[in-house]
């Protein structure tokens, strides 16, 4: 399957991510009580070896968690390994963090800013979904071709919170099906 | 057919906890799967808070429910961080180990108001089973590793064992070997040494007799006899060699006994009899030693002595513990490589008898400290040092049931005592009649 995404599609897709992004970041923000400050949302079609290019580096933490509903697919959450006491803090842990409240914590974490973006993403689209619970995920042994599928759309976000050398990259993954799915809904809406 | 009533009763036959609760915390409604095990009907509990009914896990659940209102997501509780949020306990009361419900909770919101939750359903989920096993299988794997780690250091054990029989029989093969050059050396040693007392005896007489006959023909008076006198010993150089021979007899002599001196020590250190048992004074062990490491030291090395009188003997293998004075002493000469000072001591403490050895060296750095005594543990150049003459040593001192202590100050040196029963250990003693 040969997807292919027009600039005005980006383009319509980007602002809705942008304001669902705004709304997640605000009620988080609310949550921890910290001011938190959003990248542009990146939105791209990428095949499975650029996509294991996420992968490729020791900063971060991953998690993972799937989504099912009206569109199916992935939420990669990033989380900085810089600064991840502060957010514990922020979060009413006890510090420092042992390694079962570290992964508590990551967890969480991941759980509430894919959870926001995603539900952001879906009410933004009218494309309800259910996301499952985040698991780590040890990505580094995948192979590009072990993955089942030949390209995937990322639409990708960056929090940053302010004050803080934490951050985190939100990646939200649709299977192809998905894609064609959400494509149509925003021909309709760019017709409307 | 009831929908309702269907609903109901597949609410209450799910293997999950369900709890619909609203934003003040009040219990709308339970299944079963509560109700059985806290006894109380959802009709009882209905409006009352949640966080009232739990106080113990109030804290957290309020944390984990706030965060489902205000991000209007749901929100998850892990039983490998969270292990028994409700206190559950597990559905194995018979057969079972008794324990808490393993639990992994969902906090889901169901109901909204606009844009906002107003109910939250609470799922429980029992992973006793999948818990219990992942716990054995850590545990399993912990004990696995546990046991690799014994074996490894077992066979550590084992080939540090078989090194140190390996030096301690290449040592006992030195000694042999020593005692019988130092027997083969013994005989021809005591001829050549008597011999040259004769000598220098025999020589002082022919001296006496010359002078003698000089004095006869000088009383002479004879010109002629007085002039071939003369002649004759100047051409022999008679002077030089009237003079010369009593101080070559003599240097003769010296080197002899020295030679002799030695051979002693070496039959001191190498006594055949390897193992034997018996009560010996350390500090004539060590300068016995001393002789054997002599010319390592002669040249570089001032040798200051500090030694208590009276020292009892100790019961103890002596050649085993000349090995050890042997390694201290090669150990301190080749730290010194250019001039040093070396001090050694011996002194009683209590029931035992301590022998110091120390350098001034370039000692010791505080990171080869704790591995100073490991076999094969070497800072000189491959095939200088193998390492294993702490090792050794270590393993002959606990032997003897003493202590080997080590000290060092790097930049000024190092020092290495030992300190030996005097009654020798335990188990000799008691072996022995
Ligand atoms: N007096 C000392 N001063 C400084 N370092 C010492 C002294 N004695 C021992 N060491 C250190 O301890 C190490 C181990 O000594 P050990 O006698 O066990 O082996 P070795 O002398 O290196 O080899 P071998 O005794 O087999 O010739 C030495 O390599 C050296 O680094
Ligand atoms: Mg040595």
């Amino acid at each position: 399957m040969n997807l292919q995404l027009t600039e005005l599609q980006r383009d319509a897709l980007q602002e809705l991510m942008n304001i669902s992004m705004g709304q997640a970041a605000n009620a988080l923000a609310q949550l921890i009580d910290a001011k938190i400050s959003l990248s542009i949302p990146k939105i791209s079609l990428v095949a499975a070896a650029e996509f294991q290019q996420i992968f490729s580096t020791d900063q971060y933490w991953f998690t993972r968690q799937s989504f099912l509903g009206s569109v199916k697919g992935e939420v990669l959450t990033l989380l900085a390994r810089a600064g991840i006491e502060t957010v514990g803090g922020l979060l009413h842990y006890a510090l420092p963090l042992d390694e079962r409240s570290e992964k508590e914590l990551l967890l969480e974490l991941a759980n509430i800013l894919a959870g926001a973006c995603l539900r952001g993403f879906s009410t933004q689209l009218a494309l309800p979904t259910k996301v499952s619970m985040p698991t780590l995920f040890q990505a580094a042994m995948r192979q590009a071709d072990s993955f089942r599928w030949s390209s995937t759309l990322l639409l990708e976000v960056e929090f940053q919170l302010e004050g803080t050398a934490f951050d985190s990259r939100i990646v939200i993954c649709l299977e192809p099906q998905s894609v064609e799915l959400l494509l149509e809904k925003l021909n309709k809406l760019l017709e409307d | 057919m009831d929908l309702t009533l269907l609903h109901e009763q597949l609410h209450n036959r799910l293997p999950l906890g369900i709890c619909l609760l609203n934003a003040e915390y009040q219990v709308l409604y339970w299944n079963d799967f509560f109700s059985d095990r806290t006894g109380q009907s959802s009709a009882t509990v209905q409006g009352k808070s949640l966080l009232e009914l739990f106080p113990q896990q109030a804290r957290y659940l309020k944390k984990k429910i706030d965060s489902v209102f205000v991000l209007s997501n749901a929100s998850f509780s892990y039983w490998e961080h969270q292990p028994h949020v409700f206190p559950f306990s597990s559905s194995r009361p018979i057969t079972g180990e008794e324990t808490l419900m393993y639990q992994n909770i969902e906090f889901l919101p169901v109901e909204w108001a606009g844009e906002s939750v107003h109910t939250i359903c609470l799922v429980v989920q029992d992973v006793t089973e999948l818990a219990s096993y992942f716990l054995a299988e850590q545990q399993l794997s912990a004990r696995l590793e546990q046991e690799h780690a014994e074996l490894k250091a077992l066979n550590d054990k084992l080939s540090m064992a078989q090194n140190q029989l390996l030096q301690s029989e290449k040592m006992a093969a030195v000694g042999q070997l020593a005692a019988g050059v130092a027997h083969e050396i013994n005989n021809p040693i005591g001829f050549i040494s008597s011999n040259l007392q004769t000598l220098q005896d025999y020589a002082a007489r022919l001296l006496k007799l010359t002078d003698f006959y000089e004095k006869v023909i000088s009383k002479t008076g004879n010109d002629a006899y007085l002039a071939m006198q003369r002649d004759t010993q100047q051409r022999l150089q008679f002077d030089f060699v009237r003079q010369d021979l009593p101080e070559l007899l003599s240097e003769s002599i010296d080197g002899i006994e020295r030679v002799t001196d030695i051979v002693k020590n070496l039959k001191a250190f190498s006594h055949v009899d390897n193992a034997h048992w018996q009560y010996a004074n350390l500090v004539e062990g060590l300068e016995n030693t001393l002789k054997i490491a002599a010319n390592q030291l002669k040249y570089k090395v001032e040798i200051h002595r500090d030694y208590a009188a009276d020292l009892p003997e100790v019961y103890c293998q002596p050649n085993q513990i000349n090995q050890v004075f042997l390694n201290l002493l090669v150990n301190a000469a080749q730290a010194m490589e250019h001039k040093g000072h070396l001090y050694l001591r011996a002194w009683q403490q209590g029931q035992s008898v301590c022998v110091e050895v120390r350098d001034t060296g370039p000692g010791i750095a505080p990171e080869h400290m704790k591995r100073l005594f490991e076999p094969f543990f070497t800072t000189k150049p491959v095939g200088s040092g193998t390492g294993l003459g702490l090792s050794l040593s270590y393993s002959i001192v606990q032997k003897h049931q003493g202590e080997i202590d080590v000290h060092s100050v790097p930049g000024s040196g190092a020092s290495f005592t030992i300190m030996l029963p005097v009654a020798g250990p335990a188990s000799a003693a008691s072996a022995v009649p």
